[in-house]
């Protein structure tokens, strides 16, 4: 199901306000009163939050924004900052591209309305110790929702936002084609686990071990994007993760399977101060083109999660977008796939 | 910030802001408490980083494996000062350019070092850093 919608030119009515702030007060202030302004937010059409349990997943692909008059409507939204940093780019593919991860941060975040309207401009970010972005959400005066976790991946045809409410999230995309300059096992060797190396030595076929190195390089990656401390804070050879074979051609059995021991799991090496095992992951092919891998934190209190045997499923809802034009609900068929972890695609609200 | 000093190579996956101005930028977006822990770390971590300065030749030669990862086309910009970020790098870009100048150069990096890999000189400072030490050790 698509849905359409149009922005108008009577947000630029507000570019000249002097300070930031005054401007997501007065536009938060104006929505919270029902006045009719039309602004660049109400061209976002609201979604409930994500449950427990419950991840976002919103992508864009690069080669569908055209539109010049489109780009600069995001430039609109970020901050100076943001700004700047989009300037300083030289490359033409790669300005787009950094330009559609924040205005796709930022327009995905302003969907989650509870009371008012919220205007993509108006977040304001940080960074956990580690740099790892986060919303500021001491600077959001009027909001009422509650914290959301977001983290952000691109590759030069996908750029994903994932979102959950109550765990962080990490999510990692890459091309299923992607090649390394260096051979693969030779990474292995200096950059993954001793199980990962093994699992990776036994598969003869190139491709195929190409495709699974991307399969764990993007689990992997996800996985230190959710701690929140990024590769050189949790170097990767310390923790282990086991991607176990799939159910293929069951996914009409697992409907039925609620409780099933996860087929991805993560260890640590050797820090067993840490323990993993609160991670859960799901691992997509999008488009047949895409590996996208989701990391969260199991909820400790789930019932299901004490059952030893496995948990409830993590539901997954798959939007692909065009901020401000269209969002696309992308169920299970063969352009999205589950291919690893326990989860199910969603059907969007 | 600490963040700088802690993520040499993770500042692709969370969208690092690059330039010294930018960094000023979130300097004064975040709480009191929080910046100015960070920017004393700021501080020590660029002066160890301008502590050793690299060879021309070295800087070169990074550039050159830079060029190569990232598959750059010829007439492409890529000054001392570019950010890979700026240049298209993601992590696994980030840890193969790593890779191939552990190779070129002898040495081993360690993740949880306490450089900023971000730019051509940066890297090139540690590796000459790095370089030293060896040399010194043995």
């Amino acid at each position: 199901m698509k849905i359409h919608s149009v922005s108008t030119r009577y947000s630029w009515s507000f570019v000249c306000m002097t300070s930031l702030r005054d401007r997501a007060q007065l536009m938060t202030n104006t929505r919270c009163f029902g006045r009719n302004f039309v602004t660049a937010s109400s061209s976002l059409p609201p979604v409930q939050l994500p449950a427990q349990r419950e991840v976002h997943f919103w992508y864009v692909l690069p080669d569908e924004v055209k539109s010049t008059n489109l780009l600069n409507q995001y430039l609109e939204i970020l901050s100076p900052c943001e700004k700047e940093e989009i300037f300083r780019i030289r490359e033409e593919q790669l300005k787009k591209s950094a330009l559609l991860a924040r205005a796709l941060v930022r327009t995905t975040l302003a969907r989650y309305q509870t009371k008012c309207q919220i205007d993509p401009k108006s977040f304001k970010f940080k960074k956990n110790n580690y740099g790892k972005p986060e919303v500021d959400w001491q600077s959001a005066d009027d909001w009422s929702l509650p914290p959301l976790h977001f983290n952000i991946s691109h590759t030069s045809s996908l750029i994903a936002c994932g979102v959950a409410v109550g765990s962080p999230i990490g999510i990692d995309v890459e091309e299923k084609q992607r090649r390394l300059k260096n051979d693969i096992l030779a990474f292995a060797q200096r950059f993954f686990s001793p199980h990962e190396i093994e699992t990776l030595t036994h598969i003869a076929d190139p491709e195929l071990r190409l495709q699974e190195f991307i399969k764990l390089w993007t689990l992997k990656e996800a996985y230190v994007k959710a701690l929140g401390k990024g590769f050189s804070a949790s170097p990767f050879k310390t923790f282990t993760v086991r991607l176990r074979d799939h159910m293929k051609g069951d996914i009409h059995a697992l409907r039925h399977v609620i409780y099933k021991a996860p087929d991805i799991t993560v260890e640590p090496s050797v820090d067993l101060k840490n323990p993993s095992s609160n991670w859960e992951f799901v691992l997509l092919e999008l488009a047949g083109s895409h590996y996208a891998a989701v990391c969260i934190e199991q909820d400790s209190i789930d019932p299901g999660s004490k059952s030893g045997n496995g948990s409830m499923p993590i539901n997954l809802t798959l939007r692909k977008t065009i901020p401000f034009v269209e969002d696309e609900c992308i169920s299970a068929n063969d352009s999205a796939v589950v291919i690893g972890g326990l989860a199910r695609l969603a059907v969007c609200d | 910030m600490a963040s700088v000093s802690a993520t040499s190579f993770s500042f692709q996956p969370f969208l690092k802001l690059s330039t010294r101005t930018s960094q000023a930028c979130y300097r004064t977006s975040v709480c009191v408490g929080w910046s100015r822990k960070s920017f004393t770390s700021l501080r020590s971590s660029r002066f160890r980083i301008c502590a050793v300065q690299a060879q021309p030749e070295t800087v070169q030669k990074v550039c050159d494996i830079v060029r190569k990862q990232l598959a750059l086309p010829p007439e492409s910009e890529l000054t001392p000062d570019t950010k890979f970020s700026a240049l298209g790098a993601d992590s696994l870009d980030t840890v193969e350019i790593v890779m191939g100048l552990e190779e070129e150069f002898g040495i081993t990096v360690e993740e949880d070092g306490s450089q900023n890999i971000s730019t051509v000189q940066e890297a090139a400072d540690l590796i000459e850093k790095l370089v030293q030490d060896k040399s010194a050790a043995s």
